[in-house]
C-alpha cells in the first residue's frame, strides 16, 4: 500500500517538542508522516487550529502537551484537556473517524513515549485510508431526503393563557409607572397574527403584551444590546419576559458579565411548551426539563406537571450511524446554508462584537459561501456554545433553510454534562471549558 | 390583470406532455426546477421531471441564485516564481429554469438593470443570463405573505420569462413570450391552440408610499421603533430576488494558488459599510433597515430609472423568513401614518 497519511502534530515546546528531539538523539524511529508544529503550550492549540488542519486536508491531527501538573504555565494543559476532547466529540459527530485525532502527554525526557505514540497514531490513521473531510472542487451531491426520520409529532396541549397575559401586563404597567424600568421586552401579536418580540416604553402601551403558545423568541438575546446602548434615551434598567429556557440564558449572560443583575427585572413565566408552525409542540419542548424559570424577580403562572417525557432524540439516532453516513447527513444539511447568520443573530449566547467567522482578517475560515466554509462556521459556532447553550433552539427556528443546528448543540451539551456535570445557566456559572479553577475534565 | 397576448402563439399541453418535454430538456442541458430538498423547496438541478416539487407557494430562495450565485469565482490566480497568471473563469453551459414565479422573473429583470444595462456589464452575470432560458409558471393563488399585486406585479404576469405556462383545464396553456421561447416551443411539436386561460383576478392591494414621498420619511422615528426587534441577520436580503450586494476577496487555495471570489453581502449585517478605523456609518439597526427599504423604494428606482416602479417584487419571502417578525407590508402601511 502506497498511501502515506499527512499528519499535523502540535507539539508543546517545553515538553513534547523536546521529547521528539530526545527520540531523535536516541536514534529511535518516528514516522516521517508527522509535520511538527511547535507551539508554546498545548493550551495554545485552539480548536479552530485543529479544525483548520482538517479543512486543509490533514489526514490526522496529534496534539501532545506536558503531563498534567507539569505545565510550564501551570494550567495551559488543563485547558487543552478540557477543550480538545469536546472538539473531538463534535468532529466525530460530524463524521470524522475517532482515530484521526489524538491528544496525549509527553515530557521532554520521554523520547521513547513520543516515538511510540507517533507510530501508533500514524499506523491507525494509515489503516483508515485518505481522509474525506475536505470537500473537493467537484462539490457535493446533497441527499434529497434527510437521513433521519422526521421528528415525532406531539400535539400542543390546549392552554389558558389569559391569566398569564393579564399578570404580565399588570407587572409591566406597574414597573413602567413607578419608573423602576425604562423598557419592558415582551411579546405582542403582530399583523398576520404572528407573535413576535416587542419593546414597551410606557404604561399605556402595556396592553400590547401577550402570552400565548407561540411565544418562541428568546428575548434574552436583546438584553446585551439594550443594556449596552449608550444613547440619551437608553434605559438604565429593563424588564424582560422569559420562559424557563430563556431564563437559563439570562444566567449565562450574567456569568459572562454582559450586564449586572440589578439592571434587569426578570418576569419569569412558567411554561408548558410552545408550538411550531403546524400546531405541534416544538421538538425542543418535548425533552425540556425546566418548566419553571431558574431566575426571576416576578413569577407568573403555576408550575405545570411534566407534560411530555423525552423520548429517543434525533441526536441519539444520528450517533448510531457509522461516521461516513453521519458526514453525509451533515454535508447534505450544511449544503443548504447560505451563511445568512440568522442562527447566530438569534442566539442569546452569540454576542461577540465581531464573530470570529466573519472577521475580515480571519484565517480560520474563508469568506466563500461554500460547503467547507459553511461546515467550519457551524461546527465552530457549536463548539463556542459548548457549556453555554441553553437549548432554546432559536438558531434552528430562525434558520430559513431548516438546518437541524440544534443537534450539534445537544450533542455538546450532553458531552459537557457527562464530563463536568454542568448544565448551562441553571446557576450563574460560566462554561467549564473556559474556566480553570473548577470542574476539571473526568476521564470517560 | 395581464391576459395571454393574442398576438403570441399558444399551445395547450397536458401534464404528461409537459413532463415528457421537461425530461427531454433535462437530457439536453441543465434543468433547474423547484425541488424539495429535505423539506425545503429550492431552485435546484433535476435529472427527471418527477423530482420537481408541486403544491407550494414559491421556493425559499429566489431565482437570483441561478444568475448571481452565493459564491462566484471571478479569477483563478497562479503564481510561479515572480510570474503571476490570471485566468478568467466564465461560467459555461446552457441552463433552463422551469417553474419561475412571476415575482422572480421580475426580480431578474431588476437585476439586469444593475448588472447588464449599466456599463460596464458584468460578464459573469451576462454569461449566465444569456445561457439561461426561463420557463415561467403562473401562480394559481397568492400565498399568505405575497403582495405582488400591490407593487405592480401579478401572479400571472408573463414579463421577463421566455415561455409562460398558465394552469388551464386539462393541463397548461403554454405561451411563447420571447424569441428564445418561441423557438423552444416550436421545437416541441405540439399543435397550436386558440384556447384562452383564465386570467388571475383578486389579490390584496394596499397603497405603497410614492417614490417622491420617501425622502421626507428619512428622519422618521418610525425606523428606530420598527427595527428594535431586528436581529441584524441577513436572511431577508439573501432570500430577496433583488438584493444584490456582494463582497470581493482573494482567497488562498494552496502554495502559489489563489482565487478571487465574490459572495453575497447584506446591508442588514452589522459590519457592512465599516470603514478603515472601525467607523460604521450605519451603526444602528434602524439605519440599516431604513437603508434596505430606501434601496427598494427610492435609491434603486432613482439610480436605475425605473420611474414609479420599485425594486420590490412583492414575493413576501422576507416576511416569511424573518425570525423576529419584521414585516415589509406593515412598514409600507405605517410609514405615512403620523407617529
Amino acid at each position: 500500500m502506497n498511501y502515506e497519511p499527512r499528519i499535523i502534530a502540535f507539539l508543546c515546546t517545553w515538553c513534547s517538542y523536546t521529547g521528539a528531539d530526545t527520540a531523535g538523539i536516541a536514534r529511535m524511529k518516528s514516522p516521517a508522516n508527522i509535520r511538527a508544529i511547535r507551539v508554546p503550550c498545548s493550551g495554545r492549540v485552539s480548536p479552530e487550529l485543529v479544525m483548520r488542519a482538517f479543512d486543509q486536508g490533514a489526514d490526522g491531527v496529534l496534539v501532545l502537551g506536558c503531563h498534567i501538573g507539569e505545565c510550564h504555565y501551570d494550567t495551559g494543559n488543563h485547558r487543552a484537556a478540557k477543550r480538545l476532547p469536546i472538539l473531538h466529540a463534535l468532529m466525530q459527530f460530524a463524521g470524522l473517524e475517532a482515530e484521526r485525532f489524538h491528544l496525549d502527554w509527553v515530557s521532554a525526557s520521554e523520547g521513547e513515549r513520543f516515538s511510540r505514540i507517533a507510530t501508533e497514531f500514524t499506523d491507525a490513521v494509515r489503516g483508515l485510508g485518505p481522509v474525506s473531510w475536505r470537500v473537493g472542487p467537484g462539490g457535493w451531491k446533497a441527499a434529497a431526503e434527510s437521513l433521519l426520520p422526521p421528528d415525532e409529532e406531539v400535539p400542543m396541549p390546549a392552554l389558558d393563557c389569559a391569566g398569564k397575559t393579564d399578570a404580565i401586563r399588570a407587572k409591566a404597567k406597574e414597573l413602567l409607572t413607578n419608573g423602576e424600568v425604562g423598557c419592558v421586552i415582551g411579546y405582542e401579536v403582530g399583523p398576520r397574527g404572528r407573535t413576535r418580540p416587542t419593546f414597551v416604553y410606557s404604561a399605556e402601551e402595556a396592553g400590547r403584551l401577550v402570552w400565548n403558545p407561540d411565544v418562541s423568541n428568546n428575548l434574552a438575546s436583546y438584553l446585551p444590546i439594550k443594556l449596552k446602548s449608550k444613547g440619551k434615551e437608553a434605559p438604565k434598567k429593563v424588564a424582560v419576559v422569559v420562559k424557563p429556557c430563556d431564563s437559563r440564558a439570562v444566567n449565562v449572560l450574567l456569568a459572562e458579565n454582559q450586564f449586572a443583575r440589578d439592571q434587569v427585572h426578570v418576569i419569569g413565566v412558567t411554561c408548558e411548551g410552545v408550538q411550531d408552525g403546524g400546531g405541534n409542540l416544538q421538538v425542543r419542548c418535548q425533552t425540556c426539563s425546566e418548566r419553571s424559570p431558574v431566575v426571576y424577580d416576578t413569577l407568573v403562572g403555576e408550575v405545570p406537571a411534566d407534560i411530555h417525557a423525552g423520548a429517543i432524540t434525533q441526536s441519539d439516532r444520528l450517533e448510531s450511524l457509522p461516521p461516513r453516513e453521519r458526514m453525509e447527513f451533515w454535508l447534505s444539511e450544511f449544503d443548504r446554508c447560505i451563511r445568512c447568520y440568522a442562527c447566530r443573530q438569534a442566539c442569546p449566547m452569540c454576542n461577540c462584537p465581531t464573530c470570529l467567522y466573519e472577521r475580515d482578517d480571519s484565517t480560520f475560515v474563508g469568506m466563500g459561501i461554500g460547503l467547507n466554509e459553511k461546515r467550519t462556521f457551524h461546527l465552530g459556532r457549536a463548539y463556542h456554545l459548548a457549556g453555554r447553550c441553553v437549548g432554546c433552539n432559536e438558531c434552528e427556528r430562525a434558520c430559513p433553510m431548516e438546518i437541524p443546528i440544534s443537534l450539534l448543540n445537544q450533542k455538546l451539551a450532553g458531552e459537557i454534562e457527562k464530563a463536568f456535570g454542568h448544565r448551562a445557566g441553571l446557576t450563574v456559572t460560566p462554561s467549564p471549558i473556559v474556566t480553570i479553577l473548577s470542574g476539571e475534565y473526568k476521564e470517560g | 390583470m395581464s391576459k395571454p397576448n393574442s398576438a403570441r402563439k399558444r399551445w395547450l399541453i397536458s401534464q404528461a406532455e409537459l413532463e415528457t418535454w421537461l425530461d427531454g430538456l433535462a437530457q439536453a442541458q441543465t434543468l433547474i426546477a423547484p425541488r424539495d430538498i429535505s423539506g425545503v423547496v429550492l431552485y435546484h438541478p433535476v435529472a427527471k421531471s418527477d423530482e420537481i416539487a408541486a403544491g407550494f407557494t414559491r421556493p425559499v430562495l429566489s431565482v437570483k441564485e441561478v444568475f448571481f450565485p452565493p459564491t462566484e469565482r471571478l479569477l483563478s490566480i497562479e503564481k510561479t516564481g515572480a510570474e503571476i497568471h490570471l485566468n478568467e473563469t466564465l461560467p459555461e453551459g446552457q441552463t433552463t429554469v422551469f417553474g419561475v414565479r412571476p415575482c422572480d422573473a421580475r426580480g431578474a429583470r431588476l437585476l439586469d438593470a444593475v448588472f447588464l444595462d449599466t456599463a460596464p456589464a458584468d460578464p459573469y452575470y451576462a454569461r449566465r443570463r444569456e445561457n439561461t432560458t426561463l420557463i415561467g409558471l403562473a401562480c394559481k393563488e397568492m400565498g399568505p405573505t405575497c403582495f405582488c399585486t400591490s407593487v405592480g406585479g401579478a401572479p400571472d404576469d408573463p414579463t421577463g420569462v421566455d415561455v409562460m405556462l398558465y394552469p388551464a383545464e386539462g393541463g397548461y396553456l403554454a405561451e411563447a413570450i420571447s424569441d428564445k421561447g418561441h423557438a423552444l416551443l416550436a421545437d416541441a411539436g405540439w399543435p397550436e391552440s386558440v384556447v384562452g386561460g383564465a386570467a388571475f383576478s383578486g389579490g390584496e392591494h394596499f397603497p405603497v408610499p410614492e417614490k417622491g414621498k420617501w425622502p421626507e420619511h428619512f428622519n422618521n422615528d418610525y425606523w428606530m421603533k420598527m427595527s428594535e426587534r431586528c436581529l441584524s441577520c441577513r436572511a431577508c436580503t439573501y432570500v430577496c430576488p433583488t438584493c444584490r450586494c456582494f463582497a470581493v476577496r482573494d482567497e488562498v487555495l494552496g502554495p502559489g494558488e489563489f482565487e478571487r471570489i465574490r459572495c453575497w453581502d447584506a446591508c442588514t449585517g452589522e459590519n457592512y459599510r465599516r470603514v478603515a478605523g472601525g467607523h460604521k456609518p450605519r451603526a444602528e439597526k434602524g439605519e440599516r433597515l431604513r437603508n434596505r427599504f430606501f434601496c427598494k423604494f427610492y435609491y434603486y428606482p432613482e439610480q436605475y430609472g425605473l420611474g414609479s416602479a420599485s425594486a420590490c417584487t412583492g414575493c413576501g419571502r422576507c416576511i416569511e423568513v424573518c425570525p423576529a417578525g419584521v414585516d415589509i407590508t406593515e412598514v409600507l402601511m405605517n410609514l405615512e401614518k403620523p407617529a
